[in-house]
């Protein structure tokens, strides 16, 4: 077992006024990744880092979608595989791991890739259809360039289990 | 230091003070006495108090503290002697309910808020303690001392109300007795300014005064605190004459005329007492301490040399010191097994190591004593509550304390107080009977006995609360459950399943709300409270012989020592307390019931297996059990085998809370309590003996 060879690709430091609430337009960066196809986006604000490469410790008696903890710089943080949150099969191959810090709870989540960080304006953020089963999802919008929908994540349901 | 620091000291340094005080007062009140130390180490806390308030400018507490000074300056003076049997209950009274205050306004100064000015009441009671006080004071000195005439007006039935022969002086009948203001210093030389004054108008002939000496003795400063300036004069011209000098002056608080015939006891000169003023501290009384300090006895003086050596620190730099010691004790693992090092033969290294870690466990066990404190103190908290209790109760109740010195960690100490004031209110109120008849007949002491215990058993610290009360009336709690919809009257329940309605929320068997307990919240409240310790409360109880609470409450050492064992990838820590012993065995040694249930035998006792990989649905690990080896562990009252794949060996860990998201999972009811950092960075997970047990039966 060697250590834990931490590949940072991309990290924000520790913010106390995150700069987006300093612009006129309203409007926030989100992170957007690929899970099973869909296009999640996650507020920039929430995200510690993403890393390539982790080792989980398996925790037993947890539900399946929790694949374990991992030691983050002396940090014990869970990991939650979205895919199977969302009842999709696991994917086969790596994966990155996203670290959330939402209101004090640091939470991983595997994704499949991550895309691109946009600035979204508040106003483009629609409701989702109210007859939609989409779980974990508080709103969508049309990205700016066209390339698709993202769908944003909610935390506030992501963070407590049901 | 800045204004918050000392703020911050003098809070700290009067809280300790006031617990010492209070428990030299409940000593004393036991042997209805203070030894003339206890009365030392009262006058010290009281000027030390005194002082400090002052400084801080809380001026009502210096107020207080002044008085109860005063009153223990006499009796310091008159040995305990000068308090009648008949006042003492009202001293003790007095002392505790200045505790009591004190620590009221402590609060208040803490949470910034106002302090309460009224103290009159309270220093009215103070000073007519004094008066009574006082009015013992003739009996037991020389005849020589003047007895003060006016002070005792308050002890009518005292024989010293009227003065004692030797006083005053029958060719100077015309007296008048002037006190100065509390604490305005020098009271002798004001004395000696007011005799100059009189002399003016009226020839050396015609006065006396006493004390005499007051120009050049400053000891005599005290003696006008406390029985005033008596002037005495030929005729009653002149003592109008220097009552009118008396006006004039300053720092009089109060004259009274007076005859020397023995004249009905006049008004009390206290009560026209008006505020004190700031500067407490005056020169001849800040003598005294000192005076008190050298005629403690050694034992006292010893104490004071201990008090010294004792530094107070925050515990955030505690808690910083830990974090940085357990990061040590990882780096330290990291360094030595370092997988660089592999192959290589580098003795003077392993040396160097082997001292290091020898090291880094000495600084680990002294960070970690620096955070433990014996329970003495909340246990000793709960002697004034039986105290105050048996007495609003009238119920003779002894507290017995076993084991107040076992030591647990500061956050746990402070939140075990309110559960155990709690469990012990609750055995006074409810348990020990009403009626001291009830308790002959059953054949027991008529005092009634409450035992507060503490143990450590290295990884829990057990506390019990033990009463000799009428016990837990299964019936009487059974009914009140059903009324109270606890219970449904369909069912019937066991011994122990009524036992723990006692512990459901909003029950409370007494049949009135007492102002001790009995406010419909209860045990619920100690059972949350101490869950939320991660510990355990249990009752048991046998009617008509009273009720044991207990409760278990782990140490949460933040290091200690375990033992690393892996099944299939998982690698599980298992405190080395809990290990009794490691056993490898083959398939033929175990035993099997008929619920596939699997025991095996040990020495002379057969013992359940629990195998980890079953238990945790573990993806990998051994299945037959001659391939792994079986850990016998004992918690508590349980004792049974965990079947692993492999020891790893022992290490010291430094245990890391799950992240709150995880514990949402109630993963800790399967016996996982934490998990520890490895030396190589991965997560090892730690078991709780007792808890993995009792998830395993319950499965």
């Amino acid at each position: 077992m060697s250590a834990v060879n931490e590949n940072v690709l991309f990290q924000i430091q520790d913010e106390t006024n995150p700069p987006v609430m300093e612009e006129t337009v309203e409007s926030r960066k989100y992170l957007i990744f690929i899970t099973d196809d869909l296009r999640l986006g996650v507020d920039a604000e929430y995200v510690v880092e993403i890393l390539n490469t982790h080792t989980a410790t398996y925790l037993p008696m947890m539900p399946d979608y929790i694949r374990g903890i991992f030691n983050m710089r002396g940090q014990i943080i869970p990991i939650m595989d979205i895919r199977l949150r969302l009842g999709k099969p696991p994917m086969e191959s790596e994966s990155l791991l996203v670290v959330l810090n939402y209101n004090g709870t640091q939470l991983g989540i595997l994704v499949d890739s991550v895309e691109v960080m946009l600035d979204i304006p508040n106003a483009s953020i629609l409701p989702i259809p109210s007859q939609s089963a989409q779980k974990l999802v508080s709103g969508m919008c049309t990205l700016p360039d066209g390339s698709g929908t993202m769908l944003v994540l909610d935390c506030d349901q992501l963070i407590p289990h049901e | 230091m800045s204004s918050n620091d000392i703020l911050d000291m003098y809070i700290y340094e009067t809280n300790s003070l006031l617990e010492q005080l209070e428990t030299i007062v409940l000593d004393a009140e036991k042997e209805n006495t203070f030894s003339q130390d206890n009365v030392n180490e009262i006058f010290r806390i009281m000027h030390t108090i005194k002082g400090s308030s002052a400084m801080m400018e809380f001026d009502s507490l210096a107020a207080v503290s002044h008085r109860i000074e005063d009153m223990f300056f006499l009796i310091r003076e008159g040995t305990m002697s000068v308090v009648k049997d008949a006042d003492r209950p009202a001293l003790f009274d007095v002392m505790l309910r200045a505790v009591d205050y004190f620590r009221e306004e402590m609060e208040k100064v803490e949470a910034e808020e106002p302090l309460n000015k009224d103290v009159d009441s309270f220093l009215a009671n103070i000073n007519s303690l004094i008066a009574k006080i006082k009015g013992e004071e003739p009996a037991e000195e020389t005849p020589a001392a003047p007895p003060p005439q006016a002070a005792p007006a308050a002890s009518a039935p005292a024989p010293a109300a009227v003065p004692a022969a030797g006083s005053g002086n029958p060719d100077f009948p015309h007296e008048l007795r002037v006190f100065f203001d509390d604490g305005c210093g020098m009271e002798n030389l004001r004395a000696y300014m007011l005799v100059t004054s009189i002399q003016s108008f009226c020839s050396d002939a015609d006065f006396l005064y006493e004390p005499a000496g007051v120009e050049s003795d400053a000891s005599t400063a005290e003696k006008i605190i406390d029985e005033g300036f008596l002037l005495m004069f030929k005729n009653p011209e002149n003592r109008e004459k220097s009552i009118a000098v008396i006006r004039e002056a300053g720092s009089v608080r109060s004259y009274q005329p007076h005859d020397y015939v023995p004249a009905p006891p006049q008004e009390e000169p206290e009560e026209e007492s008006v505020p004190q003023s700031n500067d407490a501290a005056a020169a001849p009384k800040a003598a005294a301490p000192a005076k008190a300090a050298a005629a403690a006895a050694p034992a006292a003086a010893a104490q004071q040399h201990q008090k010294e050596s004792l530094i107070s620190v925050g515990l955030s730099k505690l808690d910083q010191l830990s974090a940085i010691v357990g990061e040590i004790v990882i780096t330290e693992a990291m360094v030595t097994a370092s997988p660089d090092l592999k192959g290589l033969h580098l003795d003077a290294f392993s040396k160097s190591a082997r001292q290091l870690r020898k090291l880094t466990d000495e600084l680990q066990d002294v960070s970690m004593s620096l955070r433990m404190i014996p329970v003495s103190n909340t246990f000793q908290k709960m002697n004034r509550i039986v105290r105050d209790m048996s007495k609003k109760l009238n119920k003779q109740v002894k507290l017995t304390l076993i084991g107040e010195n076992t030591e647990v960690d500061k956050t746990i100490v402070d939140s075990i107080g309110d559960p155990i004031m709690h469990m012990v209110r609750n055995s006074m109120d409810h348990g020990i009977e009403e009626n001291v008849e009830d308790r002959v007949a059953a054949g027991k002491d008529p005092v009634g006995e409450i035992v507060l215990s503490a143990e450590d058993t290295g990884s829990e610290v057990i506390i019990q609360i033990k009463d000799d009360g009428a016990g837990v009336n299964d019936e009487a709690v059974l009914r009140k459950a059903i009324k109270n919809g606890i219970a449904s009257p369909d069912v019937e329940y066991s011994h122990k399943e009524i036992l723990n309605f006692l512990m459901a929320p909003g029950f409370s068997t007494n049949q009135q709300v007492t102002e001790f307990s009995g406010r419909g919240v209860g045990m619920d409240v100690v059972k949350s409270g101490v869950e939320s310790l991660g510990g355990t409360v249990s009752i048991t109880s046998e009617q008509g012989r009273g009720m044991i609470t207990t409760m278990r409450i782990p140490l949460t050492m933040a290091i200690m020592d375990g033992m690393e064992v892996s099944v299939g990838d998982s690698i599980f820590t298992i405190p080395i307390n809990n290990i009794r012993s490691t056993l490898k065995v083959t398939a033929n040694d175990i035993l099997h019931d008929s619920v596939n249930g699997e025991m095996v035998k040990i020495m002379d006792g057969y013992y359940p297996v629990v195998r980890a990989r079953d238990f945790y649905n573990l993806p990998t690990g051994a299945e037959e059990i001659g391939d792994g080896i079986l850990m016998w562990l004992e918690s508590g009252d349980c004792s049974y085998c965990l079947f692993v794949d492999e020891l790893l060996g022992e290490q010291q860990i430094v245990v890391k809370p799950l992240p709150a998201y995880v514990n949402s999972f109630d993963i800790k009811n399967f016996g996982i309590t934490g998990c520890s950092i490895l030396g190589d960075g991965n997560i090892s997970i730690i078991l709780d003996a007792g808890g993995l047990f009792a998830a395993a039966r319950g499965a």
